[in-house]
C-alpha cells in the first residue's frame, strides 16, 4: 500500500537528517513511529507528503487498482493529485479558524474539486451531507455550524480526523496527533484512530510509547534519522533505551513497567497485523 | 521630629537645581532652534494672529446666521458627496484584495511583491487631492474623478493592510489545506481569505469615514458635492450660504463617524463572515 | 457505521449560503452601479477616455527636474510645508495635552468641564479642515501661517481625543500611591499620569506629523503656501512638467521625513529617562 524506499535527506552542509529510511505499510496496519525530539519523525512525515524535498529515495502509494502515486519527485498538479490520496493530521490540527467546522471538513476533498467551481460556487449540498457523516463518526455532528476557532484542542483534532476521513484517502499520516493533548483527550483520539486503520493504514509519529504499545500494530523506532527498530508495538526496556538512550524524558520506570504487563483488548499477531 | 531632623528635611533653594535636565539641554535647544526656524519659515506672525483673531471673530458674525433656506439645495450635493465615498470604498476594498495578494510574500513572486509595495507606498504618499488634480487634468471635473481618486487612496491604505494580513497568516494552516491536494487558487480561497476578510471589512468601514472627509475636501477642488458648494459660496462671498454648507458637511462627517464606529464594533464582535 | 441521524441544518447548507451570498453581492454591486450611473461617473470612461490620460502623461513626462535649480524658491516652499506640519503637530500636541487633562475623567477638576472639552473636540474633528482654512485665510491672510493654524486646530481634535482616552486608561495604582504620599493634583499628573501616557503620546505625535505633512501639501493647494501651492500654480498654468517635478519632490519629502522621524523616534525610545 505504501512503501518508503531509502528516504534520505541531506542538508547543504552535509549533515544527514534522514538516513535511508525504508519500510512498507500494508492494509490494516497502524504504524507508530517513536523517537526522541529531533530524530526525524516529523521530517519523515513531511517528506512523505511532499512538504519537504528529499535528497534521495522515494515514497510510493499504491491504490486499489494498482495505480501508484509518488510524492517525492513531482510537483504541481501531479503532487496535488497524489496528495488527494493521503489524509494528513497535524499536531495542532491546523484548521482554518474562521470557517465553520463543516467547512473545514469539506476542505478535505478540495483535491477533487475544480478550482473554478470552488471560487464560483463553493461546495455542494451532497458534499455537506457526506461531511456531516464524517463528523458524526467522530462524534461532533452537532458542532457543524460552530466557528472552528471556538473549539477546544481535543475537539479540533477530532475535526481534523473527520476531514481526513471525509477525504477517503488511501492511507492516513498523523504527525504527532496527540502531542498537544491531555491524557484523556489523547486516549479518545487514539481510540478514534484505531478502527480507521482497519480500512486504510495509518502511519503516525508519537512520543508516548505507552500509547503506541496499546493502540498500534507495529512500531518503528527512529533515532538520529535512522530506523533502529521495526516490529511489535510492545517494546522491552532495552529496546526503548536503544531508541531513546539518554533522551528518555518520560518517567522511565513507570512506562517500562506498564508495558511489561499484558496489553488488553486487541489480539495481535506476531507480525503486527490486525486479525 | 527634632529640630535637626526637620532642618535636614526642609527643602532648600539650592536643592532646586536644573542639573538633572542638563543632559536634556542639548536636545531641548535643538528642539527650540527647530521651532524658531520653522516659525520663521512658516511666516508665523503673532501680531497678525492677534489682529487677525479680532478680524476673524468679527468675521464669524458675517457667517451667522446660516442661510437656512439654502438648506434644501444642499441636500443633493450632500448626497453626491456620500455617494462618492460610498462607491469608492467598496471598489477600493475589492481592488485592495488583488493588490494585497500581489503584495504578499507568500503568494507573489519577489518582483511582483516589490513592485506592488512600491505602488501602494506611492498611493499612500501622494495626498488624494494631488491625485485628484491629476485626474481632473485628464478626465475633467466631476464625481468620476473624485471616485477614482478615492479608490486609489483607499487602495493605498487597505492594500497594505491586506498584504500584511496575508503575510501574517499561520503557514501551518496553509500547509494543512495544501495537503488535501488543493490548488493554489483553492488555498487562497479557503485558507487565506477567511482570515483576511473580517479585518478588511472593519478597516473598510474606517476607510469609509476617512473617505467621507476626503470627499468633502475633494469636492472643493472639483469633484462636486457639498465641498464644491462650500467653496463656491465662499468665493462668491455668500458667507451665510457657506455656513449652511459647512454645517451640512459637519453633520455628514459626524453621521459617518457614528455609523462607521457602530458597524465596526458589530463586525468585530461577530468575528465570522457568512 | 450507521447512517447519519442528523441532516445538515438548513442554514449551513452550501447551496443556501451560496444563494445568500449571491443576493448580497448582487444588491451591493447593483447599488454601486446605480450610484455610478446617478453621478454620471462612467467607469468605462477609464478605458474609453484613456487617451486623455496618455496625453496628460505625455505632457507630464519627462518631469522638469531642472526646475529644482532654476527655481530655488521650490526648496523654500518645501521647507515651508515641513515647518507647517512640524509646528502644527508640536503646537497641537502641547495644547491638546492640556485640554486632554481637562477632558479626562480621572484628571478633570469638574465633570462639566470634561463634557465641554469632549464636545469641543468632537465638533472640531467633524469640521472640514479646509473650512477652517478658508476662515483663517480671511483672518490672517494667505500663506503658510493660515495653513499651519488650520492644521494645528485639526490636530487638536485628533490628539485631544487620543490623549484624553489614554489618560483615562492609565493604571490608577501608581496614582493612588503618589496621592497617598500627599502629592497635589498637579504632582500626581506630573509623576503618575504623564510617564504612563508618554510613550503613546510620542507615538501619536510622530504619526500625526506624517499625516500633517500630507495635509500641509493638500492645504497648500488652497492657498496655504508651501510646495502644494507651487504644485497648484504649475497646474493652473498648464505647466505639467513642472507639476510632476513638484510631485516628485513631494514624494521624496514624505519618504525622507518618514526616515527622519523614525530616527528621532528611535532616539527618544532608546535612551532611559528622556521621557522625564
Amino acid at each position: 500500500m505504501l512503501s518508503v524506499n531509502s528516504l534520505t535527506k541531506r542538508l547543504p552542509d552535509g549533515t544527514v537528517l534522514l538516513n535511508a529510511i525504508t519500510f512498507t505499510v500494508e492494509k490494516g496496519e497502524f504504524v507508530g513511529i517513536l523517537g526522541p525530539s529531533g530524530a526525524g519523525k516529523s521530517l519523515t512525515m513531511r517528506c512523505m507528503v511532499g512538504l519537504t524535498s528529499v535528497s534521495a529515495g522515494s515514497v510510493v502509494f499504491t491504490g486499489e487498482q494498482g495505480r501508484t502515486y509518488t510524492t517525492t519527485t513531482i510537483k504541481g498538479n501531479e503532487l496535488r493529485r497524489a496528495r488527494r490520496n493521503i489524509g494528513v493530521i497535524f499536531q495542532g490540527s491546523n484548521l482554518v479558524n474562521r470557517l465553520t467546522v463543516l467547512e473545514n471538513v469539506m476542505i478535505g476533498r478540495l483535491g477533487r474539486i475544480h478550482p473554478l467551481r470552488s471560487w464560483l460556487y463553493g461546495f455542494t449540498d451532497r458534499e455537506a451531507e457526506e461531511a456531516l457523516a464524517a463528523l458524526d463518526r467522530v462524534g461532533l455532528a452537532s458542532f457543524s455550524g460552530r466557528q472552528t476557532g471556538s473549539l477546544s484542542g481535543g475537539e479540533m483534532q477530532r475535526v481534523a480526523i473527520a476531514r481526513a476521513i471525509y477525504q477517503r484517502p488511501l492511507c492516513y499520516l498523523a504527525d504527532e496527533p496527540i502531542a498537544s493533548l491531555d491524557p484523556k483527550n489523547s486516549r479518545a483520539i487514539m481510540k478514534l484512530l484505531q478502527p480507521l486503520a482497519r480500512d486504510h493504514p495509518i502511519v503516525g509519529s508519537f512520543h508516548q510509547p505507552d500509547m503506541t504499545a496499546e493502540f498500534c500494530t507495529r512500531v518503528l523506532g527512529l533515532r538520529n534519522g535512522t530506523i533502529v527498530y521495526d516490529g511489535p508495538p510492545r517494546l522491552t526496556r532495552a529496546q526503548l533505551a536503544e531508541i531513546y538512550s539518554q533522551d528518555l524524558s518520560l518517567e522511565p520506570e513507570e512506562t517500562l513497567d506498564a508495558m511489561s504487563g499484558p496489553v488488553l483488548g486487541h489480539p495481535v499477531t506476531s507480525t503486527g497485523h490486525w486479525l | 521630629m527634632t529640630r535637626a531632623v526637620e532642618r535636614s528635611f526642609a527643602v532648600r533653594w539650592r536643592d532646586f537645581s536644573l542639573g538633572r535636565y542638563r543632559r536634556h539641554l542639548r536636545r531641548l535647544t535643538l528642539l527650540a532652534a527647530l521651532v524658531v526656524l520653522a516659525a520663521w519659515r512658516a511666516e508665523v506672525n503673532m501680531h497678525d494672529l492677534i489682529t487677525g483673531l479680532g478680524r476673524g471673530l468679527s468675521m464669524v458674525g458675517l457667517f451667522l446666521p446660516p442661510k437656512w433656506d439654502a438648506f434644501p439645495e444642499m441636500i443633493e450635493p450632500a448626497f453626491v458627496t456620500v455617494l462618492i465615498a460610498a462607491t469608492a470604498t467598496p471598489i477600493g476594498a475589492l481592488c485592495s484584495i488583488l493588490f494585497g495578494l500581489a503584495a504578499s510574500r507568500n503568494i507573489a513572486p519577489a518582483w511582483l511583491r516589490a513592485a506592488t509595495r512600491t505602488a501602494i507606498a506611492l498611493e499612500r504618499g501622494i495626498p488624494e487631492i494631488v491625485i485628484l488634480l491629476i485626474l481632473v487634468a485628464a478626465f475633467g471635473i466631476g464625481p468620476f474623478s473624485g471616485v477614482v481618486a478615492l479608490v486609489i487612496g483607499s487602495i493605498g491604505m487597505l492594500g497594505k493592510l491586506v498584504g500584511d494580513a496575508i503575510e501574517e497568516i499561520d503557514p501551518r494552516t496553509v500547509e494543512s489545506v495544501a495537503c488535501t491536494g488543493a490548488s493554489r487558487a483553492q488555498i487562497i480561497r479557503y485558507a487565506m481569505l477567511p482570515e483576511v476578510l473580517p479585518s478588511l471589512l472593519a478597516n473598510s468601514m474606517f476607510r469609509f469615514e476617512v473617505n467621507i472627509r476626503a470627499s468633502v475636501l475633494l469636492g472643493a477642488v472639483g469633484a462636486g458635492g457639498i465641498g464644491y458648494e462650500l467653496s463656491t459660496a465662499m468665493s462668491q462671498v455668500e458667507y451665510n450660504k457657506a455656513a449652511t454648507a459647512a454645517l451640512v458637511s459637519f453633520a455628514l462627517v459626524m453621521a459617518a463617524e457614528r455609523a462607521s464606529d457602530h458597524l465596526r464594533s458589530k463586525v468585530l464582535s461577530r468575528g465570522q463572515l457568512a | 457505521m450507521n447512517e447519519a441521524a442528523v441532516s445538515v441544518p438548513r442554514a449551513e447548507l452550501p447551496s443556501v449560503r451560496f444563494r445568500r451570498r449571491v443576493v448580497t453581492a448582487l444588491i451591493a454591486s447593483g447599488s454601486v452601479i446605480a450610484s455610478l450611473v446617478y453621478m454620471k461617473a462612467d467607469p468605462l470612461a477609464l478605458f474609453r477616455d484613456f487617451h486623455y490620460v496618455a496625453n496628460l502623461l505625455g505632457e507630464m513626462l519627462p518631469p522638469n527636474i531642472a526646475l529644482l535649480w532654476h527655481k530655488p524658491s521650490l526648496w523654500t516652499s518645501l521647507l515651508e510645508t515641513i515647518s507647517m506640519a512640524f509646528l502644527a503637530t508640536l503646537g497641537g500636541a502641547a495644547i491638546a495635552l492640556v485640554m486632554a487633562l481637562f477632558g479626562a475623567a480621572n484628571t478633570t477638576p469638574h465633570r462639566g468641564l470634561r463634557l465641554l472639552v469632549r464636545s469641543l473636540l468632537a465638533a472640531e474633528r467633524c469640521t472640514p479642515n479646509f473650512a477652517v482654512l478658508l476662515v483663517l485665510l480671511i483672518a490672517v491672510g494667505i500663506g503658510p501661517f493660515a495653513a499651519m493654524l488650520s492644521l494645528l486646530i485639526g490636530s487638536l481634535g485628533m490628539f485631544g481625543k487620543l490623549f484624553a482616552d489614554a489618560i483615562e486608561q492609565v493604571d490608577p495604582g501608581p496614582l493612588d500611591a503618589i496621592a497617598a504620599s500627599g502629592a497635589s493634583r498637579l504632582q500626581i499628573i506630573r509623576y503618575g499620569v504623564l510617564p504612563q501616557v508618554a510613550p503613546s503620546i510620542v507615538a501619536n505625535v510622530f504619526y500625526a506629523f506624517d499625516v500633517n505633512l500630507r495635509a500641509a501639501v493638500a492645504l497648500g493647494i488652497f492657498g496655504g503656501g508651501g510646495i502644494g501651492f507651487e504644485l497648484n500654480v504649475a497646474r493652473s498654468l498648464l505647466r505639467y512638467k513642472d507639476m510632476l517635478a513638484c510631485l516628485i519632490l513631494v514624494v521624496i519629502m514624505i519618504t525622507v521625513m518618514e526616515r527622519v522621524a523614525d530616527f528621532f523616534r528611535r532616539q527618544i525610545f532608546s535612551r532611559e529617562g528622556v521621557l522625564n
